[in-house]
């Protein structure tokens, strides 16, 4: 096959088996590969009602078919399971070259289930596959995991040759801001993860492999990619924002618009000072880093010899900015980029842990819970409060174990759930929605919870790049909305990242993706493919008990609007669009796909 | 004679040379474990790598470069195919590689995917 291996390694942690099985082509065409390829096995394998941590569940790890080839940012690895946050479908994006190393051992996918009686570590290295005890890796950080791991590979060369993707602390006390964490970079979307992987009490997989992958038409391959690094290079957002600054150079433009939140989603003011781009290159020597195969480099990882940093520091990204800064009132790089890490060392998933802190933030400001009762000052701008905690609900002692079941749990248990920003039970990623209206009715209605990276319209709404949209505006949003939401679908089960479409079109990836696969997909079958993904995670969420009542966003979006700074006055109105949306996806009242949708996607069976 | 210019202050690890390498190498095949250039990591820094040439046996001394405040493995930094180190050893055939320039006059398929800059062909 081109592109695609067509081998499955499926791992039974309860016997401590595992097998080769073949994948079928017929699910590839249907599916493409990636989250598309994880979602069609696990509605299939899974029941909607599994409880998330039990040995039931199960754990899908799966690289598109474009991961690997050289393909422009063909890297992602998915990881598909139920989610014990969110009781939905949970789908993590992990970037970096864990992805394309899966491929090169010789597999598309790797299916875990069952749980090991003990800690294990699952590893792959030239076709040995070992389920290995894994006792003293446990308790360890990431980072530490991995270098020990290595350490005892017995094999410098082999060892640099391998890549890692397990939980931290975090995911081993399964708290459901847990996620996953590979080669360093923390995964995208992937809140609750963790906790499921440590409920299996696999610590981390190793990969290493030989293999080689196929493309269908090389020289022509070749040639399309020479034109879209072309492409990236003449498009400034990728070719100096994004390299220059990473994700960060966000910061500014969301702040001029009023997308920026800050304190819990209340004020819109505040001086870029200490956290724009500039204050970034002062703070950081910006270094960076790519994925495999990326020609962006969007990751900035700095030597400065901070002694927060202690040399292996990661600049923060904007959901860093974001998450774990402005909205919790700290506006100190050094702090941020010092959470950020925490997160990464522990294995939290930054934007649901920043959104607990926020909401324990708020609930401290109006005197529902005080202090004392969680034995920590966390109020707006106490950055020591806030990386003690970070580091502390990882331990889960004694008061860090309220803060550590997120949120939502903690709003509810002071009896004041409006104060919790999240949407089926995850926190929003750092986008005012009210100043947003296409990514608030995103954040409403994605599969995944309110997360900018299943839907990134503000491509368009914000940044303009396709069309010129006004990001207050709420007309035609509904349209672009699921537009977005059928691309992305697309791209994460080719295996590609979305952040390049800052700098290239859809179509553009057209050519790349049928030199190499060998196929004659045109955009419209791709987008076809797409909302087929999309509605298949959707009965499965419905299934699994989610309505449309999960489809709005806290009530605070709606009716208060904003207080001050550019986006004033501004309230979401995603109520008012939610309708239009459900008729566009061919969906009845209740959000429910209607009969003959699913059967014009092929998704009879699903009904 | 044109020479590859390697910046590895530059290199973002994205290895996206290795695979233009292999691609140009072998029809239709992706593989990093078949290309010749090979880049080497360590910590937050990347060394890009070019084979050089083929030996039997590996140094019987070990080395460290410092320049300023880095010290440097030279064994990672080392061009050979070498038994100690076997990144230029291609996988499935074992046949030693070496960098072939691209044909000639030099047209370095590397160099060409590298897009931070990390490569690059200078004239001298
Ligand atoms: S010049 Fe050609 S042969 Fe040499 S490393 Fe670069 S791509 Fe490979
Ligand atoms: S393509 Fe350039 S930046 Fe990427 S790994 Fe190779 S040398 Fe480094």
């Amino acid at each position: 096959m081109n592109g695609w291996i067509g081998r499955c390694l499926r791992v039974n942690l309860t016997e401590g088996k595992h097998r080769i099985e073949e994948i079928h082509p017929q699910i590839l065409n249907k599916f493409l590969g990636g989250r598309g390829h994880g979602v069609k096995i696990f509605s299939d394998e899974v029941s909607p009602q599994t409880d998330p941590l039990s040995p039931d569940n199960k754990l899908i790890f799966v690289s598109g078919p474009l991961v690997g080839t050289g393909a422009i940012t063909g890297a992602s690895c998915n990881v598909v399971t139920k989610s014990s946050l969110t009781g939905a479908l949970a789908c993590a994006k992990m970037r970096g070259h864990f992805g394309a190393e899966l491929k090169f051992a010789g597999f598309d996918m790797i299916i875990v289930e069952g749980k090991a009686e003990g800690p294990v570590i699952l590893s792959i290295r030239d076709d040995k596959i070992k389920i290995d005890p894994a006792l003293e890796y446990w308790g360890r950080s990431t980072s530490e995991t991995e270098a020990l791991y290595k350490r005892n590979m017995g094999d410098p060369w082999a060892a640099r040759e391998t890549f890692l993707a397990g939980i931290g602390p975090a995911g081993e006390q399964l708290l459901p801001l847990a996620n996953i964490v590979n080669d360093r970079f923390l995964s995208v979307g992937g809140a609750g993860i963790g906790a499921v992987m440590g409920s299996k009490n696999l610590k981390a997989i190793a990969v290493k492999g030989q293999h080689s992958l196929h493309v269908a038409d090389g020289s022509r391959f070749v040639q399309v990619i020479n034109t879209m690094i072309n492409k990236l290079n003449s498009a400034s957002l990728t070719s100096q924002s994004m390299s220059q600054w990473g994700t960060a150079f966000l910061v500014g433009l969301c702040h001029q618009k009023g997308i920026l939140p800050q304190n819990n989603f209340r004020l819109g003011t505040l001086s870029l000072k200490n956290i724009g781009t500039e204050a970034l290159n002062s703070a950081f020597a910006l270094r960076s880093r790519s994925c495999f195969a990326c020609p962006v480099g969007c990751i900035k990882k700095t030597d400065v010899k901070h002694p927060a940093y202690e040399g292996r520091g990661m600049v923060p990204t904007y959901l860093a900015i974001g998450a774990l800064g402005v909205n919790c009132g700290v506006n100190d790089l050094a702090a941020i980029g010092m959470a950020n890490m925490i997160c990464a060392e522990m294995g939290l998933d930054p934007v649901a842990a920043g959104g607990m802190l926020a909401t324990a933030m708020e609930l401290i400001e109006r005197k529902t819970v005080t202090p004392e009762e969680l034995k920590i000052d966390l109020r707006f701008g106490n950055s020591d409060a806030m990386l003690e905690a970070l580091r502390m609900i990882s331990t889960k002692k004694g008061h860090a174990k309220r803060l550590g079941q997120g949120g939502k749990a903690l709003a509810e248990s002071a009896e004041r759930p409006d104060l919790f920003m999240g949407v089926k039970g995850l926190s929003l990623a750092p986008f005012d929605p009210r100043a947003i209206q296409g990514l608030g009715l995103h954040f409403a209605t994605c599969n995944y919870g309110p997360h900018h990276l299943y839907g990134n319209t503000f491509i368009d709404e914000l940044l303009n790049v396709h069309e010129k949209l006004d990001p207050w505006d709420a007309e035609g949003k509904p349209l672009l909305v699921k537009r977005f939401q059928d691309t992305t679908a697309v791209m994460d089960s080719l295996g590609l990242c979305s952040w390049p479409l800052m700098g290239l079109k859809f179509n553009n990836y057209i050519p790349m993706t049928n030199s190499c696969l060998g196929t004659e997909y045109k955009a419209d079958d791709l987008m076809a493919i797409g909302e087929r993904i999309w509605n298949l995670e959707r009965t499965f969420n419905l299934r699994a008990g989610l309505t449309s009542n999960d489809d709005t966003l806290p009530e605070r979006f709606v009716t208060e609007p904003i207080a001050d700074g550019p986006g004033q006055g501004q309230v979401s109105r995603v109520n008012e669009m939610r309708p239009e949306y459900y008729h566009l996806r061919g969906w009845n009242e209740n959000g429910e796909p209607l009969p003959e949708t699913l059967s014009a996607l092929g998704l009879e069976e699903h009904n | 004679m044109a020479r590859i210019r390697i910046d590895h202050a530059k290199c973002t690890g994205c290895r996206h040379c290795e695979t233009a390498c292999s691609l140009n190498h072998v029809p239709n095949t992706v593989n990093p474990r078949r290309a010749r250039i090979r880049v080497m990591r360590d910590g937050t820094r990347y060394y890009p790598v070019i084979a050089g040439p083929f030996v039997d046996a590996a140094c019987t001394s070990k080395l460290f470069i410092e320049t300023g405040d880095h010290a440097y493995d030279q064994c990672a930094l080392c061009r050979a195919s070498c038994p100690e180190k076997p990144y230029f050893i291609e996988a499935e055939t074992g046949i030693p590689l070496k960098c072939d320039f691209c044909g000639i006059p030099p047209a370095p398929s590397c160099v060409r995917w590298c897009n931070s800059g990390a490569l690059e062909l200078v004239e001298e």
